[in-house]
């Protein structure tokens, strides 16, 4: 167990100026690239993850194809330069091969899979900068492509990660400093609107008194997330609306 | 993809008619975007967008030792990653052939000492160098990916900060190395040399450079060349098909001419560049 | 609102990685001031406009910002409470903790006193008064900065109030004043001040003026990179310095990887190293090496100047001979790698006048300071703590400053708190915050308590303590339930049910780990409120506790136990001798009298039973010292009396802790608080196993029951002190017995060899022990009457807690021993006596006696320095002759007995030999005339007696 940092000071802020339900700055873009049909940039912080949707299209391997749903097929990857200390391989290894089965349960839960029978949705997601909360980062990420590439969802599925600082006091959003040097940290993928859990992860060890206040505070991270992300496909496609002119007829 | 034998022919036409599909003439390169610092805590990085073509490159360096046969020189590695964002081929190991090939084929356009001086990269003879670890990302592929791995790779080896050497203190085996804390305190490297790679492409019986995607299937046959200050560092043939003598040499001469161009454009661009991280992918 | 910061920082394999963080800038940070309208005043802000800072250099009142070396150097002045209304900016505040952690907490200490009127404002955060780095600026100009633009800020956010700027650098207070700020060193700020003769004498003196070109009178220091270059080269050594307590020229610095320590002598050799300093020394070619001096050299110096009997004294040095047997390497000093200044206690020497006074450290290995005040008349009654500032190369003394007067020298309470302070040991009056913690009176006992506590009002019964007790931690009962079958119980006070995890006041008994007993005075570890009322199980008061209940038969042997919280009414509360009266009496034949026959009967059973395993049954000088009430002085030392209730009591709580450690032990394998005594290796008991020998017993010391069953055969029949001396000796060979979690050690070193049990804990007494609270939370958890917590069940913690218990036992230990050193001292005052005595050890120099009447131990010099002995020393044997007299241990002699107060600060006894005479040594004895000058006679009637027992040496094992 970590020498318990003070990670959250006397004044209520923490290392980086926040207070413990604050979210980082988030920014993020949709349509990045041309050729996936969907894409997507978010900033969390300073993590930075790319999104790519391909899809849905002819499943490439016949046994997999199912006759009443289309299969999504996930890929995480890490850029070799994304971490402090320089990666040697971006992907294969286990940790990604796990986040690429997270994001698959997270997307799989929200994508209206029985309209696309015998088809596959390729979603891949890149990470350019690790700074604490790549999951729930690529959640988003792929969220947002998802809905560039057009393809129907039931909801949004965004995520946050949470931790307790002081012992006590829960905190919202941590960075990769905050990991180390603190305690417990707990990703939670939620649907903001129906308040249903995805999927729930937790590292170390966590008092049982605490869960359910840490919980809480993930959920509205989540709620808020949401909220951004919203704004963000709102403008999106408004810009690309105006372009063809049936913004016109929304307003 | 797939082109349809019609579309080959039009594309041929095109060529040779100095009027390709997308209106440039032979020589004419697709408008460049090049960014540099977009990923800070990388010592240096760029990226490049040459239309559809999206590369990011970042630098990393370590304390390593040299080589016992060279003692004074540093060392640089390359890494080369095609995401599956661009093509879902890529997927898994699905890139891997082609980053192995962009790979090798930087490192032998780097490995001449004119090119690039790895004696700068020293700090203690035999003991400690640095060692630079450039990262390639192939984010989109729309073609002639070896330019604009080449020119994004000397874009960020020119803004890399290489951190200052205060002191060294040797005790027996021991090497301890301080350097200033202040980032802006630092060394930088001279790109005037690097080569920069140019894809020449035999389109019928004229050669083209920076081939778009289509272009690039109706090849006969390619070659990659890498040019620094007047000389060339490497020549590769890539691609299947196969290249007469002569027509070897005509592209060699192209290949050099805009070579030299293309240099020139970019250490200009290099020296007003600011690094604004506020855009990066946003804009 | 967002930017980011950039730096590089080395790892562990050696590589330099670039980090980046974020920094996110705020709108919604007070400013603190409570008149301010823009900023909604946080509750916290402790500023106050009430209160004014009054400076003659200034014409405003107005708030003061500190710089950071301010804080650094100058935390005494700090402290005082005539400093108010101080904003601390976040910069600073930072680099206080980055520079020094003590200097970090004190300021905390401050800064959560609300009515210090302290206020951190978070300037590096605050979207006006932050700054970007500029490139090429160094990160100290960068903080002098922002210290400025807040400064600057402030002024222009709240226009009607003043801020003042108090830094000693030089350049930032020019750059201050080109920005308008008002701005000033802290010496002047100060001297400025009304009534500032305290805080002028508290001021740190980093800077020195020398009034005249004064000399140089040591050599200089080597810079720190110097010094390191040296160490790496292996041209210079790092070790830590040692005075010599004798000879004030003379010190040793023990290096790493070298067997025998460098010898450093003279000026040069010591180089103004301080006891406790880390220097680096250059050890010189073996033809210089020389050998300690016999001599002892005392520092007399009376005034800063002149060093004439330095000198004097060096060449004495100088030419003492070299002894060939005992040169050592030998070296000088060139440079301090770290300096290790604590606090010291001492007194001024007196002879001189003025503003400079020379301050005598107790501690013999200190050299004597310099401080500056104005209030030495003062001073001079008082016993004063100093902290030293700075050596300068031209000043024979290091230069400090006062901290603070401790009270009348030779007063009781003076000597108590310079103990406490020697010995660590928190003592401050409990802070509001740890008082806000205790429930609010009247106390009552309410539904809900009843419905998940067992109620036991109905049972008689009772406890047994020490006269004058007052926090009853134990309680007992017993009763017939069927035919054949005894119920006991023991009933704890529920300590844990008011000391909640994590609180201030838990923090703070966790911190004080235990209860400090000094003669006269008890330094509780809990307020008075828990340990004297609430958690007392009071007589006839209904009280919480926590009750373990045992099923036996009547031989004491366990048939079933249960433990469970209760609430209970202790029916009496009885003293040792009370209880043995009651059991004694035939005539009474009620519920309690009966239940105490029975315990006493099965505490008889489980003693021969524990006896039987091998339990040691040790001894000490246990004293207890007569005060009288209204003077506090002592009137008499006399042993304790031991009843056989003390030994009922004893065994029912060693029971009660064996079947709790049981219990934890099983449900928390990993975290279970115990405690263990471990076996002392077998060279310890060389000195027993000698004196056994010479008095014709064999004494087995290969495991602990062998060894008490030796301990039983060895009695002489015509001398059964003997006996008691040997087990007093047998103490000593013991180790400390510890705390630790269980999961930090194999089974096999749970062992308790004292008690000669495989498992052992702490229970029965958490009114004054930390480790006792622990183990009751354990136990509710296991009861289902509480819920864990993280701490509780981490390994780690436990482990390092375990360390601060074992420590501050040890402290306190050692505080209590002191505590009666001195009050026996006081006792002696004045006294001349003859006394009989045994000799408890044989020195190469001295005898060891002992006292039996007082439980006094003191030393008999046989050779004192630079004389010729009488005395040949058999250290085989372990004797000493002179003539035909030998002397082995435990023979008996009569001493003649004396307080030797000429060194105020290190009083001690004065012994002479009167019986065996030894012409030339011992002297005659004392005639009637002369006994009657010192009135032994200690009972003076119509004066109340106040008995408080002081546990003196005994090693405790339990």
């Amino acid at each position: 167990m970590s020498r318990n940092r003070e990670l959250i000071s006397k004044i209520g802020l923490r290392l980086d100026g926040r207070r413990p339900d604050e979210l980082r700055r988030i920014r993020c873009k949709m349509g990045v690239f041309s050729q996936p049909d969907g894409s997507a940039y978010i900033e969390q912080g300073l993590t930075k993850v790319l999104a790519a949707v391909y899809g849905p299209h002819q499943v490439r391997s016949r046994q997999k194809a199912q006759h009443d749903a289309c299969i999504i097929n996930t890929q995480f990857s890490m850029a070799v330069f994304s971490t402090n200390e320089r990666k040697k391989r971006p992907r294969g290894d286990r940790k990604s091969t796990e986040m690429s089965m997270h994001l698959q349960q997270a997307l799989l839960s929200v994508i209206e899979t029985d309209l696309y029978p015998w088809s596959q949705i390729d979603v891949y997601v890149e990470v350019l900068h690790a700074d604490g909360g790549i999951y729930p980062a690529c959640v988003n990420a792929a969220t947002l492509a998802v809905i560039d590439a057009g393809i129907p969802i039931k909801e949004y599925v965004c995520a946050c990660t949470a931790s307790l600082g002081n012992n006590e006091v829960p905190m919202l959003d941590v960075s990769h400093q905050e990991e180390i040097l603190g305690g417990p940290t707990l990703t939670v993928a939620a649907l903001p609107m129906s308040g249903k859990i995805v999927l729930m992860e937790m590292s170390q060890r966590f008092h049982l008194d605490h869960l359910p206040k840490v919980l809480n505070k993930a959920l509205e991270g989540c709620k808020d997330v949401k909220a951004i992300l919203d704004e963000a496909v709102k403008n999106h496609v408004s810009e690309i609306g105006s372009a063809t002119g049936w913004a016109n007829t929304t307003s | 993809m797939s082109l349809s034998q019609a579309e080959k022919t039009f594309i041929l036409h095109g060529v040779a008619e100095n009027f390709r599909v997308d209106g440039r003439d032979r020589e004419g390169y697709r408008p460049m975007e090049l960014e540099t610092d977009i990923v800070q805590h990388a010592f240096g990085s760029a990226r490049l967008r040459l239309a559809n073509t999206d590369v990011l490159v970042a630098v990393k360096i370590e304390v390593d030792t040299p080589l016992p046969e060279k003692p004074f020189e540093g060392k640089i590695e390359f890494f080369v990653d095609c995401s599956a964002n661009a093509t879902p081929d890529f997927e898994g190991r699905g890139g891997e052939s082609l980053a192995v090939e962009l790979a090798n084929i930087l490192s032998s356009a780097y490995e001449s000492p004119l090119t690039f001086d790895l004696r700068k990269l020293c700090i203690l003879k035999g003991k400690k160098c640095w060692k630079l670890y450039v990262d390639v990302l192939i984010l989109e592929c729309g073609g002639n990916l070896f330019d604009a791995v080449s020119l994004a790779v000397k874009a960020a080896l020119h803004i890399t900060q290489v951190p200052k050497i205060k002191a060294v203190n040797i005790d027996g085996d021991n090497v301890e190395i301080e350097v200033s804390d202040n980032i802006i305190d630092c060394d930088r490297l001279n790109v005037e040399n690097l080569p920069v790679l140019v894809t020449v492409c035999k389109i019928g019986n004229h050669c083209i450079v920076d081939p778009s995607l289509t272009e690039e299937q109706c090849a006969v046959g390619s070659v990659v060349v890498a040019v620094s200050k007047e000389c060339f560092s490497t020549i590769t043939s890539i691609g299947t098909g196969s290249l007469h003598e002569e027509t070897l040499f005509e592209c060699l001469d192209l290949g050099h001419k805009v070579a030299i161009k293309l240099n020139q454009t970019l250490m200009a661009i290099l020296v007003q560049i600011q690094p604004n991280q506020d855009v990066g992918f946003l804009k | 609102m967002f930017t980011t910061k950039c730096f590089i920082k080395k790892n562990k394999i050696g590589n330099f990685l670039k980090h980046v963080r974020e920094h996110y800038i705020r709108d919604d940070i007070s400013c603190g001031i409570p008149s301010c309208d823009d900023c909604n005043a946080e509750a916290s802000s402790h500023l106050n406009e009430v209160h004014l800072n009054k400076c003659s250099l200034f014409k405003f009142e107005h708030f003061i910002i500190l710089d950071t070396n301010v804080i650094l150097d100058q935390m005494d002045v700090l402290e005082e409470p005539i400093i108010c209304n101080v904003i601390i900016l976040h910069t600073v505040y930072k680099e206080v903790k980055h520079r020094s952690l003590p200097i970090y907490k004190r300021l905390n200490a401050v800064l959560e006193n609300p009515s210090r009127h302290f206020y951190i404002f978070v300037n590096d955060h605050h979207k006006d008064t932050f700054l970007p780095e500029d490139k090429n600026e160094l990160i100290n100009d960068h903080n002098d900065r922002c210290i400025r633009k807040a400064t600057s800020w402030y002024m222009g956010h709240v226009p009607k109030r003043h801020f003042v700027l108090i830094t000693d650098d030089a350049k930032n207070r020019q750059l201050a004043l080109a920005d308008n700020i008002p701005t000033c060193t802290i010496t002047d700020y100060v001297k400025h001040l009304e009534n500032n003769s305290i805080l002028q004498d508290k001021l740190s003196r980093k800077d020195f003026h020398s009034e005249k070109e004064a000399k140089d009178i040591f050599p200089p220091h080597l810079s720190t990179a110097a010094l390191l270059k040296g160490i790496k080269e292996g041209v210079l050594h790092q070790g830590t310095f040692r005075a010599s307590k004798d000879n004030f020229l003379e010190g040793f610095v023990s290096v790493d990887g070298f067997t025998e320590p460098v010898l450093l002598q003279g000026r040069d050799g010591l180089n103004r190293s301080v006891d406790g300093d880390i220097v680096a020394v250059e050890v010189f070619k073996m033809e210089n090496w020389v050998s300690p001096s016999e001599i002892v050299l005392e520092d007399e110096g009376v005034s800063e100047e002149s060093i004439e009997d330095v000198e004097q004294k060096e060449q004495a040095l100088k030419n003492t001979t070299v002894q060939e047997a005992e040169i050592k390497p030998t070296g000088r000093v060139v440079g301090i790698i770290r300096r290790k200044w604590k606090q010291y206690c001492g007194i001024i020497q007196g002879n001189s006048e003025g503003l400079y006074q020379i301050f005598v450290p107790a501690n013999r290995s200190i050299p004597k300071v310099r401080i500056e005040t104005r209030q030495a008349e003062f001073l001079k009654t008082q016993k004063l703590i100093v902290t030293i500032d700075s050596w300068p190369r031209s000043s024979r003394y290091p230069h400090g400053h006062f901290v603070r007067a401790l009270g009348r020298i030779g007063s009781q309470d003076t000597e108590n708190e310079v103990v406490l302070l020697e010995h660590d040991v928190p003592h401050s009056q409990f802070s509001e915050e740890v008082l806000s913690c205790l429930p609010k009176l009247p106390w009552i006992i309410t539904e809900e308590d009843e419905k998940r506590r067992v109620d036991l009002r109905s049972i008689d019964i009772c406890s047994v303590d020490p006269p004058g007790c007052t926090d009853i931690d134990d309680a007992l009962h017993c009763r017939l339930i069927e035919e054949g079958k005894l119920e006991v119980g023991v009933h704890i006070a529920d300590v844990s049910h008011f000391i909640r995890p994590g609180t201030a006041i838990d923090l703070e008994a966790a911190s004080r780990a235990t209860t400090v007993y000094l003669v006269g005075t008890r330094i509780d570890m809990v307020p008075g409120l828990l340990s004297s009322n609430l958690c007392s199980l009071r007589g006839g008061e209904d009280r919480f506790a926590f009750s373990c209940i045992w099923e036996m038969d009547l031989q004491a042997n366990i048939l079933s136990t249960r433990f469970h919280k209760s609430i209970i009414k202790s029916k009496s509360a009885m003293t040792y001798e009370e209880a043995q009266l009651t059991i004694d009496d035939q005539t009474k034949t009620d519920a309690i009298a009966e239940s105490l026959r029975n315990l006493n009967k099965l505490a008889k059973i489980l003693k021969k039973r524990r006896l039987e395993n091998g339990a040691l049954v040790l001894a000490s000088t246990e004293v207890k010292i007569l005060m009288d009430s209204e003077t506090m002085e002592p009137l008499d030392v006399e042993l304790k009396k031991m009843y056989q209730t003390n030994s009922m009591v004893e065994e029912f709580m060693l029971l009660a802790n064996i079947s709790v450690a049981q219990k934890i032990l099983q449900e928390f394998p990993d975290c279970a608080m115990l405690r263990r005594h471990p076996t002392p290796p077998a060279s310890n008991f060389d000195p027993l196993v000698k004196a056994g020998r010479h008095l014709g017993f064999d004494i087995q010391v290969d495991c602990g029951r062998n060894l008490a069953d030796s301990l039983d055969r060895a009695v002489k029949p015509e001398n059964p002190y003997l006996n008691t001396m040997l087990r007093m000796l047998a103490t000593r060979c013991m180790l400390q017995a510890v705390y630790f979690p269980s999961g930090t050690l194999q089974k096999e070193d749970f062992y308790h060899y004292g008690l000669a049990v495989p498992l052992y804990t702490h229970f029965t007494s958490p009114i004054r022990r930390y480790a006792d609270i622990i183990v009751h939370r354990l136990l509710a958890v296991i009861c289902g009457s509480d819920s864990t917590y993280p701490d509780l069940l981490d390994k780690q913690k436990s482990s390092e807690l375990c360390q601060n218990l074992n420590y501050r036992n040890r402290m306190a230990q050692y505080a209590g021993r002191a505590s009666v050193a001195f009050n026996t001292h006081l006792f002696f005052k004045g006294k001349l006596n003859d006394e009989e005595g045994y000799i408890l050890y044989v020195r190469k120099n001295a005898l060891q006696i002992l006292i039996p009447k007082y439980g006094l131990e003191c030393t008999l010099y046989l050779v004192k320095k630079n004389e010729t002995t009488l005395f040949e020393y058999d250290e085989e044997h372990q004797t000493q002759r002179a003539g035909d007299v030998v002397f082995h241990t435990f023979d008996p002699v009569t001493i003649r007995l004396q307080l030797d107060s000429s060194n105020i600060q290190h009083e001690k006894f004065s012994v002479l030999l009167v019986q065996p005479a030894i012409p030339g040594f011992s002297v005659p004895a004392l005639s009637k005339d002369d006994e009657q000058v010192n009135d032994a006679e200690p009972v003076k009637k119509g004066k109340k007696r106040k008995n408080i027992a002081a546990k003196s040496p005994k090693k405790s094992k339990s």
